[in-house]
């Protein structure tokens, strides 16, 4: 079990939970908590494959997503932060509509 | 040795990936996320990524998971419980597609990895005594190779930035 046949199958295994939470979950703090985990999950593949590869390239897109996710988080705080203000309780099904 | 902790973290990892999509509270979700992040963070650490073990670390457990639960716990949501929601079609759907996804995923890479030779775990690292994963290493590939990618993640870093102070803003 040594080799990367098992990092994928975990990687692959976090990255439908994390699908899955997307749809099952009303609440978009947790919405976002499962996109982290998709992210978490490609993470662990790039790491994999730059491992068994020996090279860099891997860590660097690491870098980017990670800057990704952490712009992301940031950018949907704030709508769901902002929709709070606005209607005092927070369900993805509340919204139909993207008035400022 | 060094497989037990492999093995024990990852399955740590999926059982917190888990928790984060079935517990209830908000707050359970996000603790089971940073048990999550902790994982993954051995296994990058196991991999031989240790500049990515530190920032992983920095990045998600100490800046991203605190803002989350800081948004958790200052809207205070209820309690969902998914099992006694009423979609029940949607919920079929869902968890048929996560099957669908799984096959396909763990079908694919089994093939992929049982047919031809399989790829060891960060084999080319340990034997030849090179630099893989440090920080020295990284730094060199990010500033000569990819430094273009470098420079764009301070952009994107900037605009979401300018994003937050604008949802931010009281109007």
């Amino acid at each position: 079990m040594t080799n990367i046949t098992f990092t994928m199958l975990v990687s692959a295994l976090i990255f439908t939970l994390g699908a899955c939470g997307v749809l099952l979950r009303r609440n978009p703090l947790v919405q976002f908590m499962s996109i982290e985990l998709m992210l978490n999950a490609v993470n662990l593949a790039f790491i994999s494959f730059s491992g068994s590869l020996g090279t860099s390239e891997g860590q660097v897109f690491v870098l980017v997503v990670l800057t990704v996710a952490a712009a992301e988080a940031v950018v949907g705080l704030g709508i769901i932060v902002a929709m709070f203000r606005k209607r005092k309780r927070i369900d993805v099904d509340d919204i139909r509509s993207m008035e400022g | 040795m060094e497989e037990v902790v492999l093995i024990v973290a990852g399955v740590l990892a999926v059982g917190s990936a888990l928790g984060v999509v079935l517990l209830p509270n908000a707050v359970y979700s996000a603790l089971m996320l940073l048990l999550n992040l902790f994982s993954l963070a051995t296994l990058f650490l196991l991999l031989h990524a240790q500049f990515m073990f530190a920032a992983q670390l920095l990045v998600y457990a100490g800046a991203i998971l605190v803002l989350f639960l800081f948004v958790v716990t200052l809207l205070n949501p209820d309690g969902e419980n998914i099992l006694r929601d009423r979609r029940r079609l949607q919920q079929a759907g869902t968890i048929s597609l996560g099957l669908f996804l799984v096959c396909l995923l763990v079908g694919a890479l089994l093939f992929a990895f049982t047919s031809g030779p399989q790829p060891a775990l960060a084999s080319n690292v340990t034997v030849n005594n090179s630099t893989y994963g440090t920080v020295e290493e990284f730094g060199k590939a990010l500033f000569t190779q990819f430094l273009l990618p470098f420079e764009l993640t301070a952009l994107v870093l900037l605009v979401a930035l300018i994003g937050a102070v604008v949802l931010g803003k009281r109007r």
